[in-house]
């Protein structure tokens, strides 16, 4: 009985807690439909005039959001799909070679999971390569995801038999094939997760793209909230649609895939 | 083996990974080493000069730029032990079988799926000093004394941008340690109140011990996000007012549009080692605790 109560009480607990979380949300929501007077007050009351479709189209005319969308997606698809083949690759060599050398670069791969990247000299590089703005950003942001993706694919790896390598070998199938017939496709729900989580995490990205994408011809939809912000900083209604606009995608994807972007966020920190 | 299985991992197939790895992340890491050593202000090193120690003496020595260092590592402490401490009690609280359990699960990490740019903004507007709802709720409740100018007092501004950052990183942190209790045998809490333990002592004798890797993890992972954290305080406060919210990450930023390129890479390299040098032993330190179940 006491137990039982107790439960109810634990129960409204949590759910007063998880206002914290809610209340934000439900905020910008609120205000991205009213009109601009009543969106400076920032308060959580209903709109008085319900702007909610005209605030919205004023947005992508205004926000550039269109043009940032098109950015978002041609840096963030091509890197995701590099990033997931180059990782896979190497993380199936690595974990399989029991070498100096391959626990060398596993090591150097492992250093880059917290070693904070050196953005300025990375500059540098670029500049001498001459490469900029998307290819940049798009390699800079690979090679950050790189220690993460190797890491997830290793781990898998190890619970693929190597049976499986040594007989396909000895029926004829080339080094190559293996990788890309036989083991690739059995390290699907990995891709999966990477899959995901990497493409969040340069969808999301800001802390590269400020230093490569510099003019709104190139800005991803994540730059847009701070540009936006700068130009419209009266405007909150205006600011809050591209706020709900930029996060709806990854809201979604939250919401379709938690599982693996749960187990892929928190697995480079939960052992076994 | 027989000869032709040696063969069969062709080391080839790491190399395009770590020509992008190489060039974009391990040789800038090297190379900054030898930048921060030189007096350079454009991408040409033949107008470089050898700077010495200079980059980083004046790191140490403005207190503009030192602020910086100070500030990050409270931001990184204060974040860090915020976070692992809600997390902890939100994943023991959710690790009981409650009818919105999973839902209080999704709600909670739902803010670390978000970009911080938007995270951000939302909290600008929610401590804006008059009419942002976090100063209005206190109005209301009658606890004028506790509303502040959040974001541009220079006094609490850090700690207000660390607390945006242990909102978005709280539930995170909560399915770390959530997942380090799910590993827990249900027979060791049974054992246990055979044995007439209290609810404490199960926590302290059972719960914590085992779920000491999680827990590791928990804390290294944010005190490296800590330490790193440039987008939240760039999107909310720029490292304003004044130096207020200056950390390494908007320092390096700030620099490198300055064209202080010795002195950014003095400071990134400046925090490489901090980064090393707190990671390391903690993880030791923590790692010799664990008990092997």
């Amino acid at each position: 009985m006491s137990n039982k109560k107790g439960r109810w009480v634990i129960e409204a607990l949590g759910l007063l807690l998880s206002l914290v979380v809610i209340i934000p949300f439900y905020m910008i929501l609120v205000n991205s439909f009213k009109n601009k007077e009543d969106a400076a007050l920032v308060n959580l009351h209903a709109p008085t005039q319900w702007q909610a479709i005209s605030n919205y189209i004023t947005m992508f005319q205004e926000g550039g959001v269109w043009t940032a969308f098109k950015n978002s997606i041609l840096l963030t698809v091509p890197s995701v799909l590099v990033i997931i083949l180059l990782c896979a690759m190497t993380a199936f060599v690595l974990q399989r070679r029991k070498h100096k050398a391959s626990s060398l670069m596993s090591s150097l791969i492992v250093l880059g999971l917290f070693v904070p990247g050196q953005i300025i000299p990375t500059y540098f590089i670029c500049q001498y390569l001459h490469v900029s703005s998307f290819l940049a950003a798009a390699l800079v942001l690979i090679a950050a995801n790189i220690p993460m993706g190797v890491f997830l694919y290793m781990g898998f790896c190890k619970s693929i038999p190597t049976e499986i390598d040594e007989s396909a070998i000895l029926d004829g199938c080339s080094p190559l094939r293996l990788f890309f017939q036989i083991i690739y496709p059995l390290l699907q729900p990995i891709t999966v997760t990477l899959f995901i989580i990497t493409f969040m995490a340069i969808w999301n990205d800001f802390g590269t793209t400020i230093y490569f994408l510099n003019n709104t011809k190139n800005f991803t939809l994540t730059l847009t909230i701070f540009n936006f912000f700068g130009v419209h900083s009266s405007d909150w209604n205006l600011v809050f649609a591209n706020v709900i606009i930029v996060s709806l995608p990854v809201i979604i994807v939250y919401f379709l895939a938690q599982k693996q972007i749960i187990s892929g966020m928190t697995a480079g920190a939960v052992k076994g | 083996m027989p000869k032709q299985l040696k063969n069969i991992y062709a080391y080839w197939l790491v190399i395009p990974c770590f020509l992008i790895y190489g060039l974009f992340f391990l040789l800038p890491s090297v190379m900054g080493l030898g930048i921060s050593f030189l007096n350079i202000r454009s991408f040409n090193f033949s107008s470089a000069s050898f700077a010495g120690l200079q980059n980083y003496i004046n790191v140490f020595t403005d207190s503009y730029l030192n602020i910086a260092i100070k500030n990050s590592f409270i931001f990184a402490i204060v974040t860090t032990v915020l976070k692992v401490v809600l997390g902890m009690i939100l994943a023991v609280f959710l690790n009981t079988k409650l009818k919105t359990t999973n839902l209080l699960r999704t709600v909670f990490f739902l803010p670390a799926v978000l970009s911080s740019v938007a995270v951000g903004l939302i909290f600008t507007a929610m401590m804006h000093p008059t009419r942002g709802i976090i100063n209005v709720f206190l109005n209301t409740i009658g606890l004028d004394v506790l509303a502040q100018n959040w974001l541009t007092n220079p006094h609490i501004a850090i700690f207000s941008v660390a607390f945006i950052e242990v909102w978005k990183w709280t539930g995170f942190t909560m399915v770390i340690l959530l997942a380090g209790l799910q590993t827990i045998p249900e027979s060791y809490y049974e054992a246990a109140e055979i044995d007439g333990a209290t609810a404490w002592m199960k926590f302290k004798f059972v719960t914590f011990p085992l779920i000491m890797p999680a827990f590791t993890n928990a804390l290294v992972v944010n005190l490296i996000g800590g330490l790193k954290a440039f987008d939240i305080v760039q999107s909310v406060t720029q490292g304003g007012p004044g130096s207020a919210t200056e950390v390494f990450g908007t320092l390096v930023y700030k620099s490198f549009g300055s064209g202080r390129y010795g002195e950014g890479t003095a400071a990134s390299i400046i925090l490489c080692v901090v980064v090393l040098l707190v990671v390391l032993p903690v993880y030791k330190f923590l790692s010799n605790k664990e008990v092997e179940m």
